[in-house]
């Protein structure tokens, strides 16, 4: 191992070098894990309900149309359906999101205990309570656990949204996906402020009591969401809807091929990185020629000399991997905390991802050690003594 | 310098795997030579086309506890028969009578190389001209590195090689690395590592070739010892008429053949002229 420190620059070069393939590994994996979470979360959300929106405008699956309540009759009318619940959705920031890799931060209004308790997306409350049936009218928030790290409020605090004043009565433990960043409300808060949003002339004639942009259909036990779609699509004029088949399909290709271009790159740097094992290797190797003869001729078996040097590869694959480790992981908590504030959180280093990177350098700089060492361990130590 | 026979008690324990086999050379009544060789030939290939008649069959026998020389001027051959005789290389087996070498009364050239290296790390020990240590080792790590070779690990490898630094008087030295030690001291600790496993035959190739007189003395000292003390064979190879004039027996070569044994040794004066013009032409 000693021998590592012998030629000080080079194999500080290679460690470099493998360095920052694991960094980016690190850096693109903990982004892929964070997009797979938004992914995995929305799946779950979508599993076994149908979503049904206004057919004139849906953004990522959130309707921005209004609907009538009278649709919901009608929906509830279709046999399969359990349970209708209206929702309010929309942008927090009225004059709509900035670009943002991450989901922006949203305002969901419904009717608390209108599931029936067919809702089987988890929330965790780290602060406080859930709304309850008897919040309607009044200006209450539950809050997502980035929202309320974002803006320091908790229960008791007061939250400003679209200038109106909500109390905080709750705060959700982080799920990794929408929630986080959405500040729950009674639907009849969310109708009035999503009426309030609109053209003057057009907000004289609706009644807020009369919308919602999302109606979330449960079906009856044992009843296909797919085919309950179909249904209300057939039935039902100017509704479009989604589902988890529909949401996976529509978001889940396209995370799979961005997380592919991500992992890629990483795997790129990282197949520079073990070049340079192999050559900090052959390099090494040629200049220890000599004293790798002593070893054959004292009666160091090839076996032995493979197993020096294939060790000696490892450790560098080893340290870089952990330096790149390290780097990244410092990256992406000072990214993650940079990016809070305007709610782009983009990565999650997981234990998983750790491991993987470090392990895969270890095996890795072993792999690139290995054709080098046997190499040298089938030297004549004859001629390997006389060399240099 | 510490006494010998002290420290060899202390050796005996851990070199027991080489011990078990001792002995075994007496075969009824005749007691057979450590090393034997016949018909050795080895050509080497320089470049392409030209090939060098290294040895161009030798007879050779070495008896057990003899400590002989073998001297020669340069090409002569004498190094490529000690690499034969040390399994560092193999006798050419084409064009010609079989070739055939035994060492301890075992047929060699048959062997694979992982035999070979079993046998060079448990039954000899090798000193060369330009020490040959690992730099980035401790003398003490050196020493102890022939000792995991040969299979002994752990305290019993660190008593063993504190004990061979002791018997060549580097006990105090253990912990420095080659280049914080003179070219005496170097190969010293050489040929501690050459004697820790206390391996029945040592091989030198030029031992005292990059010494002054008074080193080379010790170094020939302390061979001479342990031939005694140990009872070990050993074969080195030397350009110095003085140092062939302190051993047993003296094998000479010229053109790849062993000279007749009548023949006089040449005074250390014409041996070292002989070879310098051989080097220069």
């Amino acid at each position: 191992m000693r021998d590592l420190g012998r030629r000080k620059l080079r194999t500080t070069l290679t460690i470099l070098g493998i360095t920052i393939g694991i960094w980016a590994l690190v850096v693109f994996g903990s982004m892929a894990n964070k997009i797979n979470a938004l992914v995995e979360g929305g799946s779950t959300y979508y599993e076994g309900k149908v979503s049904v929106s206004d057919a004139s405008g849906s953004a990522g699956g959130f309707a921005v149309a209004p609907m009538s309540l009278s649709v919901a009759d009608e929906i509830l009318a279709i046999d399969g359906v359990a349970v209708v619940m209206p929702d309010v959705t929309m942008l927090m920031d009225a004059e709509g999101a900035s670009m943002s890799m991450s989901l922006p931060p949203m305002i969901a209004g419904s009717l608390a205990g209108a599931d029936e308790g067919r809702e089987t997306f988890p929330l965790n409350y780290a602060q406080g309570r859930a709304l309850t049936p008897d919040d309607e009218g009044s200006s209450v928030t539950v809050l997502g656990a980035d929202l309320a790290r974002q803006y320091a409020v908790g229960v008791g605090d007061t939250f400003t949204i679209r200038g109106v004043e909500f109390q905080v009565v709750g705060v959700l433990e982080p799920t990794l996906t929408a929630p986080d960043q959405t500040a729950m409300v009674p639907l009849q808060a969310a109708q009035e402020l999503f009426v309030a949003s609109l053209p003057p002339m057009i907000r004289e004639s609706i009644d807020p009591a009369t919308i919602a942009t999302t109606l979330t259909v449960y079906p009856a036990d044992g009843v296909d969401p797919e085919v309950v779609a179909d249904r209300i699509e057939a039935r039902v004029a100017g509704v479009t809807t989604m589902t988890g088949k529909d949401f996976d399909e529509q978001i889940g290709s396209a995370t799979a091929i961005f997380n592919a271009i991500l992992i890629g790159i990483a795997l790129i740097s990282l197949v520079v990185g073990g070049l340079s094992v192999v050559n900090t290797m052959a390099m090494s190797i040629a200049e220890r020629t000599r004293e790798i003869g002593i070893k054959r001729a004292i009666g160091g078996s090839r076996r032995r000399i493979v197993r020096e040097l294939v060790t000696e590869a490892g450790l560098i694959g080893f340290i870089g991997g952990a330096i790149g480790l390290a780097l990244g992981a410092l990256v992406v908590v000072l990214a993650n905390e940079a990016g809070r504030p305007s709610g782009n959180v983009l990565f999650e280093l997981t234990t998983g991802t750790a491991v993987t990177a470090v392990l895969f350098s270890t095996i890795l700089g072993a792999i690139a050690g290995f054709l080098p060492a046997i190499h040298a361990a089938r030297l004549d130590p004859v001629a390997a003594l006389r060399y240099g | 310098m510490t006494d010998v026979t002290d420290v060899t008690v202390t050796a005996t324990a851990t070199t027991q795997t080489t011990a078990t086999t001792r002995g075994s050379t007496t075969t009824g009544d005749r007691t057979m030579p450590l090393l034997e060789g016949r018909n050795l030939r080895k050509t080497y290939r320089l470049g392409r086309t030209n090939t060098v008649n290294a040895l161009r069959g030798v007879d050779v026998a070495i008896e057990a506890g003899e400590m002989v020389a073998i001297i020669g001027p340069s090409g002569s051959g004498k190094s490529t028969l000690m690499h034969l005789l040390g399994l560092l290389h193999g006798p050419d087996l084409n064009h010609g009578p079989r070739p055939e070498l035994s060492f301890a009364g075992q047929p060699m050239v048959d062997l694979g190389e992982g035999e070979r290296t079993r046998i060079r790390a448990r039954e000899m020990g090798f000193v060369f001209q330009d020490f040959n240590l690992v730099p980035t080792l401790t003398a003490l790590e050196n020493v102890g590195l022939a000792c995991d070779y040969a299979g002994v690990r752990g305290e019993p490898a660190r008593q063993a090689a504190l004990a061979a630094l002791a018997l060549v008087g580097l006990e105090e030295r253990a912990g420095h690395r080659p280049a914080e030690l003179s070219g005496g001291e170097q190969q010293r600790v050489a040929l501690a590592r050459s004697l820790v496993n206390r391996p029945r035959l040592i091989l030198a190739d030029e031992p005292t070739g990059n010494l002054d007189s008074e080193r080379s003395a010790e170094i020939l000292a302390l061979l001479r010892r342990s031939n005694l003390a140990e009872g070990q064979t050993i074969v080195l190879v030397t350009h110095d008429a003085e140092v062939a004039a302190a051993c047993d027996r003296v094998i000479r070569m010229r053109d790849g053949r062993i000279q007749p044994a009548a023949s006089p040794v040449p005074a250390a004066e014409t041996l070292v002229a002989g070879d310098r013009l051989l080097a220069t032409a």
